[in-house]
């Protein structure tokens, strides 16, 4: 695909950062590896609530290493995820804690010399646990008498005393809903959930902290936002911001794993601190399954409908089990209120929602933020209404969504926009048209154990947090660009890449701005002593967001220019113009029409140098005022085994409306991969708990875990992607996100091709071969009875 | 304390001696004794192929293997992949003509494992692909932009 109106936006190029990745020069935070440096290893808690009656380090100390107790690290509550605003944010966690509230939580932390002298002292670390009772499940952890995890916890700086384990609460209501559901013809309710996915990231979290000679510190960490690492490492450290740097770190996939100052930054600058070494913390992936999951979710949904298919009113009720600790449950809740309320119009809506802690894993955001979660419900919804009504699925989701020039609530109540741009009806009639759909047939005409259906799953995810007001949710970027004397561009920003291509996305609006070669742009190596303040690469704003910053920047980077230009070729900077000249591989200034009014960008440079105007430089804080949606279609064919109860997937067609394309190859990437994740939260991902010792029933395994393998995905030939042919006025060239978009919709639609395939409507994900099995059965048995 | 051995192996064609204790996994060996830092570490129990290198040819886990195992074998990293005059492997030209990298973690173990591919099978189908990288796990990519850049290199 390529775009006449761009030379390298949409334009298929090879990422920049690529040629380290093929030939392992990318170095990831745990390839980070300094002189001196101490190898450390966490001692975990094996209950899964206990207070720590008594700590012996004395036998570690003994072999040479050195130990953090809860004792040693500032007593300071926080919360990992800076992204919210203070007063917004909920504080529940120490550095170490005095009581453990799930297994794996640490507890001591050992440094030494290597990694077998650690663990050598890990076993020497005596710890005496006082278990308490816990509690695994969430509607059981709200009952009078359940076990308590946490007494009270900060909200922002007020004591916020905790009942019955309900962390927050959240209720969104618009109109009347009881009203809605009486003017309705059809009344359709259900049960919808969805588990404790695991980001499986193949990179484990790792973190190396470096003590400098002026009382600060250096920090690799496996990170999200290098800014907020250093905000809170600062905090909690009592250490001046201008005497910490933290690094920018390729990371070895994401998913929203590191949105957080995951909780082994700060034990490792503890331990460095207290060495006055470099100590470099790796977790196991063991570790790293116990430290964070994918929010589950538990789903009461009802839908008021009118004969004709249109909605007249909504209300979702959901029960989230967070986990030991509340990382951001309460944005989750309004997330996903704002994704229920932006799927379909609802003249009536009611919203409501519950977090509550249990002894498990805290969860955290994973691709998509409550969205698949919500969108799983709300599309298996929509085929039930359409099965009811007797019309076709794609009609009712035509009839009702949500789309141009109607409101988005981008994050919850607090954040909404105007739809500008929609490829919605677009997608599903060319995905219905590739899928063939018309020739699907119903589940009652398909028979035989192998059964085929095809489902549909519409969705979208935000486009960044960003809003005309300042809201709940902190949102802009900063960024430096230069033109340097040779006429190569140096761009500087705190923005990561978790793999989508963000910073190649980057480099390229900041060559079709400039006029300049794609191979003269460079994204600089950053910290957070060079850069502006960046929120975090989360909620798809990479591009949006980021990218607009860095569009910002060129903008006033290429007024200098033409300033600069303007002055040695005698034309008025307003008729300049700056292209690509292949041959001299530079970007020239020019007059159109004019062969004589022609300068290199680097002979402007290097003149404004030896003049002495000045470099060609410019910072921006931006911004966005808006967070338009990235609109997303899934259709899925799958096949149904009736005898064993397992379900492949056969074929999908995955679209995005993302705007304007920048990366088209790596775009289609995301929406690869999205389908993957998606059908492994629809058929496959759970971490589940042994309810007696409150361990990982898989044990921190991902062989037990189970992800999907190239084996299991379909064939190259039976998967398609396409992009909406849109563009997003607010957007840099008109582009909005992709990223978490693209694993929205595919939990519906998996769900609604096993309704198509044998007639059995599964709410439960993910939905396993136990699961259709026992539904096929009770299927099975009520049509016995029904004779 | 243990005792330390030296083995010999020539890892990407160079003559090395490191001196290894006997429980020394090689995947620790390559990334920490000789900085090959490219073999990646993700799991450490051989359930993702992300420190896949090739041994004497044959592809094996490095976090399973001990280095005294493999004394006096010859071993390819992702290092060793591309030519000593920097220019890339047809693997590597592909992975990225592709777009068959994302995150990039667990690229060298896929490119380590095309490479044995491709030399046992020059023009392998797309399900003999897939199912040479069943014990390689990408969490990015939903192996799509692998299979076909692995497929692209097939004679």
């Amino acid at each position: 695909m390529n775009d006449d109106r761009f030379e390298v936006i949409g334009r298929v190029t090879r990422r920049q950062d690529g040629h380290a990745m093929v030939t392992g020069r990318q170095l990831y935070s745990s390839d980070i590896s300094l002189p001196n440096m101490l190898q450390a290893r966490v001692l975990r808690s094996p209950y899964p609530h206990a207070r720590i009656a008594a700590i012996d380090t004395s036998e570690a100390e003994r072999l040479g290493a050195v130990c953090i107790t809860p004792e040693d690290v500032p007593r300071v509550k926080y919360n990992e995820r800076q992204v919210s605003v203070p007063a917004k944010t909920y504080r529940d966690r120490t550095v170490l804690p005095d009581k453990v509230r799930h297994v794996g939580q640490g507890v001591v932390a050992v440094a030494a010399r290597t990694e077998a002298l650690a663990d050598r002292a890990l076993d020497a670390l005596d710890v005496e646990f006082e278990s308490l009772p816990a509690v695994f499940d969430p509607h059981e952890a709200m009952r009078d008498g359940a076990p308590q995890l946490h007494d009270a916890v900060l909200l922002g700086e007020t004591v916020l005393p905790i009942e019955r384990n309900i962390a927050c609460y959240r209720e969104a209501v618009e109109g009347d809903v009881a009203r809605g559901l009486e003017e309705a013809d059809l009344v359709v309710e259900n049960e919808f959930t969805t588990g404790r996915a695991y980001h499986g990231q193949l990179e484990s979290k790792a973190v190396v902290c470096r003590p400098e000679a002026d009382g600060g510190i250096t920090v690799w960490a496996t990170a999200q936002s290098i800014h907020n690492t250093r905000q809170l490492l600062g905090s909690l450290f009592d250490i001046p911001l201008s005497k910490i740097n933290v690094q920018r770190v390729p990371i070895g996939g994401s998913f929203g794993s590191s949105i957080q100052m995951n909780s082994s930054v700060a034990v490792c600058v503890a331990l460095a601190l207290k060495a006055q070494k470099s100590v470099k913390l790796v977790l196991t992936r063991e570790e790293d399954m116990y430290d964070h999951c994918k929010y589950p979710s538990n789903i009461h949904l009802t839908y008021g409908v009118k004969r004709d298919g249109t909605l007249t009113a909504g209300y979702l009720k959901t029960v989230v089990d967070i986990g030991g600790h509340n990382i951001q449950a309460y944005p989750l809740l309004g997330c996903m209120a704002g994704w229920f309320v932006s799927l379909y119009r609802l003249p009536h809506l009611k919203f409501e929602g519950t977090a509550v802690y249990t002894n498990k894993a805290p969860a955290c955001a994973m691709q998509g933020y409550g969205n698949p979660q919500v969108t799983f419900a709300v599309e298996s919804m929509m085929d039930t209404i359409a099965e009811e009504l007797d019309i076709d699925p794609i009609d009712v989701r035509l009839k009702n969504y949500v789309g141009l020039g109607e409101t988005f609530w981008g994050q919850g109540p607090t954040v909404r926009s105007v739809i500008r741009s929609c490829g919605v009806e677009e997608m599903l009639l060319k995905g219905k048209a590739m899928v063939g759909w018309e020739g699907r047939g119903s589940s009652t005409s398909k028979t035989g154990r192998f059964r085929r259906g095809i489902g549909v799953g519409r969705g979208f995810h935000t486009s960044g947090t960003g809003a005309p007001t300042p809201g709940e949710v902190i949102d802009y970027s900063t960024a430096m660009v230069k033109i340097n004397e040779d006429g190569s561009v140096d761009c500087l920003t705190a923005l990561m890449c978790h793999g989508g291509g963000t910073l190649d996305a980057g480099a390229k609006m900041v060559a079709e701005e400039l006029g300049v070669p794609l191979d003269r742009v460079g994204i600089s190596p950053s910290n957070t002593r060079s850069t502006g303040y960046d929120v975090c690469t989360h909620a798809t704003r990479g591009v949006y967001c980021g990218g607009a910053s860095l569009l910002r920047a060129a903008q006033d980077v290429k007024k200098i220019l033409f300033d600069f230009a303007s002055r040695i070729i005698d034309v008025n900077p307003d008729a300049l113009k700056v292209r690509p000249d292949t041959n001299r591989g530079q970007g020239v200034v020019c007059l159109p029409g004019a062969p004589a009014k022609r300068i290199t960008v680097a002979e402007v440079a290097k003149t404004a140098q030896i003049k002495g105007w000045g470099s060609i430089i410019a910072v921006v804080s931006h911004r966005q005022v808006n967070c338009p949606p990235c609109f997303v279609v899934n259709f899925v064919e799958v096949e149904v085994d009736t005898a064993t109860g397992q379900i492949r997937p056969m074929r999908a067609v995955a679209a995005v409306d993302a705007g304007t394309v920048i990366n088209p190859d790596l775009a289609a990437g995301q929406l690869e991969g999205g389908l993957c994740r998606g059908i492994g939260l629809a058929l496959l991902e759970d971490t589940t708990y042994k309810p007696d010792t409150g361990e990982l029933t898989c044990g921190g395994y991902l062989t037990d875990y189970k992800v999907y393998t190239a084996q299991d995905m379909p064939s190259l030939e039976d998967l398609s992607t396409f992009f909406a042919d849109t563009y997003e006025p607010s957007g840099p060239f008109g582009a909005k996100g992709v990223g978490e978009a693209a694993n929205n919709a595919t939990a519906g639609a998996v769900a609604n091709a096993i309704y198509n395939a044998v007639g059995i409507r599964l709410t439960e994900a993910p939905i396993t071969p136990e699961r259709v099995l026992s539904a096929l059965t009770r299927d099975a048995e009520q049509l016995q009875q029904g004779r | 304390m243990m005792t330390k051995r030296r083995v010999t192996l020539t890892v990407n064609g160079e003559h090395v001696e490191p001196l290894v204790e006997a429980n020394a996994l090689l995947v620790n060996v390559l990334r920490e004794e000789l900085q090959l830092t490219g073999t990646k570490y993700c799991c450490g129990t051989g359930q993702c192929g992300g420190c896949t290198v090739l041994v004497n040819g044959e592809p094996i886990l490095s976090c399973l293997t001990l280095a005294v195992a493999v004394d006096g074998a010859d071993i390819l990293t992702i290092e060793g992949v591309a030519k000593p005059d920097g220019s890339l492997d047809p693997i590597q030209e592909a992975f990225l003509d592709h777009g068959a990298v994302q995150c990039g973690f667990c690229t060298p173990g896929m490119i380590l494992m095309a490479k044995d591919l491709l030399a046992h099978d020059p023009s392998p189908s797309e399900e003999r692909i897939r199912e040479h990288l069943r014990g390689n796990l990408c969490r990015c990519t939903g192996y799509h932009r692998i299979v076909k850049a692995i497929g692209s290199c097939g004679q």
